[in-house]
């Protein structure tokens, strides 16, 4: 016999960091764009208007991503608990989720993983929130700051190995980002009904089955 | 016919004599460099009457000789205390003269304050930091800076990057010329600074030229392959190239051009734009020799110009396709699952 459940599961600093890093996401991947490509793509207007834009998107980002980081490391006090596989996850949970993502999903068998407050995502969500939390998103951010003070940063730029690693870096990790995009969006589809992990985000609360 | 012969006659004749006069003057070089190039005459209180040898030699004005310009100095000078004539600029250079004058600077500075005569240099020997430090002599550095800031981003960037006059001249054919720069190996915190000749000149065998550094076969080009190599190991030694964005031609038409106050004039120029560079090597004299670089090589990936890089410009095509893999295969994961989710809506229903 199933029964349902609502658990409040995302609580609304965290919603409103959500949100506030998808625009600037956005923005940045939109910006970044014209900044690039220049002579094909002009969306806003002029090229220093995509730079300051591009700029403000980014501080914007940055300092969300610091709230975020103090909001689960001083007030949740369950960053560890959240985004980093435990050795349970590593062995089997990885493999289990992953057959269930391109084998037992196409079957209509049930997603192995419960969402909790404490163990809100499953192994292949940890390790990939924790490769983009605490890898890609904090490098992106450090590129970026380097690159809009190139010339008091000039000498760490140097230590770093110029800026056109910097800027290639930069580059590619966005490139990863928009990947990622596309990915996190088409997987929040995969809930009971196409937008039932999206109301969570916007609501806080999640509608979990129990059988 | 007749007319025409003698009308040869003349000109044959005309040209062998100026030749025969400049000669004479290159000549009479020597006697004045005697004392005008010795430092003796700065300690008898004539300082403004020193020419640097070094600096004079090879200018146009060394060519066509002191007396060119000073044409009226006596036989018995200096004891005559005549003080000889000086020619004006504009006698030779009428049409520059006249641009000039009509120019934001023409009230403001003379010739003289941005050109010595006794050291004038073509455009592409000069690099572009002394071409800035010329503008620095009336130019407040932090001024400029503050002013450029208001609208300028990264303004402290462009004014290392960008010789004034490539903004404030009509100037034309822009190509990115790469420098030199050193610091101590053992002080890494250390800015680098624009590397002089005698920096250079120790660390190649006394036969080489500086161009050696990087042209290492000494073709007179250097190849991508070359450029690399240095950059590779151009830390290690302490150095690296330092790109600024040079025109091949500058006017006399000091202004404030429109199209400068849009970013998209040098930033969405296209990789197409960005294919001609050079490296210029200081000379003995305070002048630069440029050797042209493989065409395409400030695009290459990484070490190609490691410390230049012009958002928008300088985009390197194998970054652009390996950035294009990675959200192909980001936007596949959607497709091809999505496909498949698809195809078992039926099955997926009957759990």
């Amino acid at each position: 016999m199933q029964h349902e459940e609502q658990i409040y599961l995302t609580p609304m600093p965290v919603r409103i960091w959500h949100w506030l890093n998808a625009l600037g996401i956005v923005t940045l991947c939109i910006t970044g764009l014209q900044i690039r490509f220049p002579e094909y793509v002009n969306i806003f207007g002029t090229y220093k208007a995509a730079i300051r834009l591009h700029d403000t998107a980014g501080i914007t980002v940055s300092i969300s991503y610091f709230l975020w980081l103090f909001y689960y490391i001083f007030v949740g006090g369950n960053l560890l608990k959240v985004y980093f596989p435990n050795l349970d996850d590593i062995k089997h949970g990885l493999v289990v989720q992953a057959f269930f993502y391109f084998f037992n999903y196409f079957l209509g068998k049930p997603n192995p993983h419960t969402a909790t407050p404490d163990n809100k995502f499953n192994a292949v969500q940890k390790l990939s929130y924790l490769a983009i939390m605490l890898a890609l998103l904090p490098l992106v951010i450090v590129s970026g700051i380097l690159l809009m003070n190139v010339a008091p940063f000039r000498g760490w730029i140097t230590m770093i190995g110029g800026i056109k690693f910097l800027v290639g870096a930069h580059f590619l990790i966005a490139c990863s980002f928009v990947a990622f995009l596309f990915v996190h969006i088409y997987m929040a589809t995969m809930g009971h009904t196409p937008f039932a992990h999206f109301k969570p985000m916007w609501t806080g609360w999640e509608k979990v089955t129990h059988q | 016919m007749r007319v025409h012969t003698k009308m040869l006659i003349v000109l044959v004749l005309a040209v062998f004599m100026a030749a025969t006069e400049i000669s004479a003057s290159t000549g009479g070089n020597s006697r004045c460099i005697q004392c005008h190039g010795n430092h003796a005459i700065i300690a008898k209180g004539g300082g403004h009457l020193y020419i640097d040898p070094a600096k004079f030699t090879g200018t146009t004005h060394e060519i066509i000789g002191c007396t060119s310009c000073h044409d009226k100095v006596g036989k018995r000078h200096p004891d005559d205390r005549i003080r000889p004539s000086r020619a004006n600029c504009k006698e030779c250079h009428a049409a520059v003269y006249e641009e000039y004058a009509h120019s934001l600077h023409g009230n403001n500075a003379r010739c003289a304050d941005c050109h010595n005569p006794h050291a004038a240099k073509p455009l592409l020997s000069v690099s572009g930091r002394d071409i800035n430090v010329q503008c620095a002599k009336c130019h407040d550095g932090a001024k400029t800076l503050a002013s450029h800031s208001q609208w300028l981003p990264q303004a402290a960037l462009h004014i290392d990057a960008l010789p004034c006059i490539t903004c404030h001249t009509g100037s034309k054919n822009y190509v990115i010329t790469l420098y030199i720069e050193k610091r101590e190996k053992d002080k890494p915190h250390r800015d680098f600074e624009p590397a002089r000749y005698e920096d250079l000149a120790k660390l190649l065998p006394a036969a080489k030229k500086t161009g050696a550094l990087v042209d290492s076969n000494e073709d007179n080009f250097i190849s991508l392959d070359e450029l690399k190599k240095f950059n590779r190991g151009a830390r290690y030694k302490g150095m690296r190239l330092w790109g600024m964005m040079t025109p091949e031609v500058a006017t006399h038409t000091y202004q404030i051009l429109d199209n400068r106050w849009d970013c998209t004039f040098c930033h969405a120029s296209g990789p197409e734009a960005m294919q001609t560079s050079y490296v210029a090597f200081p000379d003995k004299n305070g002048t630069f020799n440029r050797i042209p670089v493989e065409k395409g090589a400030i695009l290459d990936i990484l070490y190609g110009t490691p410390d230049f890089y012009m958002l928008g410009a300088t985009r390197s095509v194998t970054l652009n396709i390996i950035g294009a893999i990675i959200v192909i295969g980001g936007l596949l994961v959607p497709i091809i699952h999505g496909t498949f989710r698809i195809l078992t809506i039926k099955k997926r229903k009957g759990h």
